[in-house]
């Protein structure tokens, strides 16, 4: 299984960050601070509109490793991000992930990722490291 | 490599993974002998370990191992 993954290998996904996930995450996440609700808050803080939640990028990162790799049998074991800019409403953002490290005798990769927009600003970038599970 | 100088690494290692800086290990410890030292916790004692050294091990070559001496020894036979 592990044998599907090679250093540096890349993967790439495109995420939309639309009204409904906003509000899905806002939910879930039961995060409504003024800076990510209300407009003329965030406006005031320096920004140029309510900055998106930015875990909500965690939850990319689920889903890209649950659902985009070549096997389905992995889970995370460690994860950490830092977020570098503000993520904003109707902004598109671009995974980019790398393996960095394969280790076959306890079935561990590594990897590093960002996120980047639509203006090829880095939003965020971070390491992951999972293990398959079979 | 002296067997005294991956020891030393090795338990520099051990605190590090489990977040111990007071911990002491021997070689003849076990996962039951060393508190937090759990599955989760073994991956990353031997990831940390490949990279420490630089080296890789293949899954039977850990499987076997009783205590941190067997891992010194799998260690040194890779140096």
């Amino acid at each position: 299984m592990i044998s599907k993954f090679n250093l540096e290998d890349s993967f790439e996904q495109e995420f939309k960050i639309s009204e409904d996930l906003v509000e899905g995450f806002t939910k879930l996440s039961g995060d409504k601070n003024p800076l990510h609700v209300n407009d003329i808050i965030a406006i005031d803080k320096g920004f140029k509109s309510k900055v998106i939640q930015g875990n909500l990028q965690n939850c990319f990162i689920s889903y890209f490793i649950g659902e985009c790799l070549p096997v389905k049998d992995v889970m995370i074991l460690y994860q950490d991000i830092n977020f570098k800019k503000p993520l904003y409403l109707y902004d598109v953002l671009f995974l980019k992930v790398k393996i960095i490290g394969i280790y076959e005798s306890v079935g561990l990769i590594e990897f590093n990722f960002k996120f980047i927009n639509q203006l090829d600003e880095v939003i965020s970038n971070g390491k992951i490291k999972i293990k398959l599970t079979i | 490599m002296k067997r005294q100088e991956i020891f030393t690494r090795v338990s520099s290692i051990f605190r590090e993974v489990l977040e111990d800086d007071s911990l002491n290990i021997n070689e003849k410890d076990g996962a039951d002998d060393i508190d937090d030292w759990d599955s989760l916790t073994h991956i990353m004692l031997i990831v940390e370990t490949e990279k420490e050294f630089k080296i890789r091990f293949i899954s039977s070559e850990i499987s076997n191992w009783n205590n941190i001496g067997d891992m010194i020894t799998a260690i040194e036979d890779k140096l």
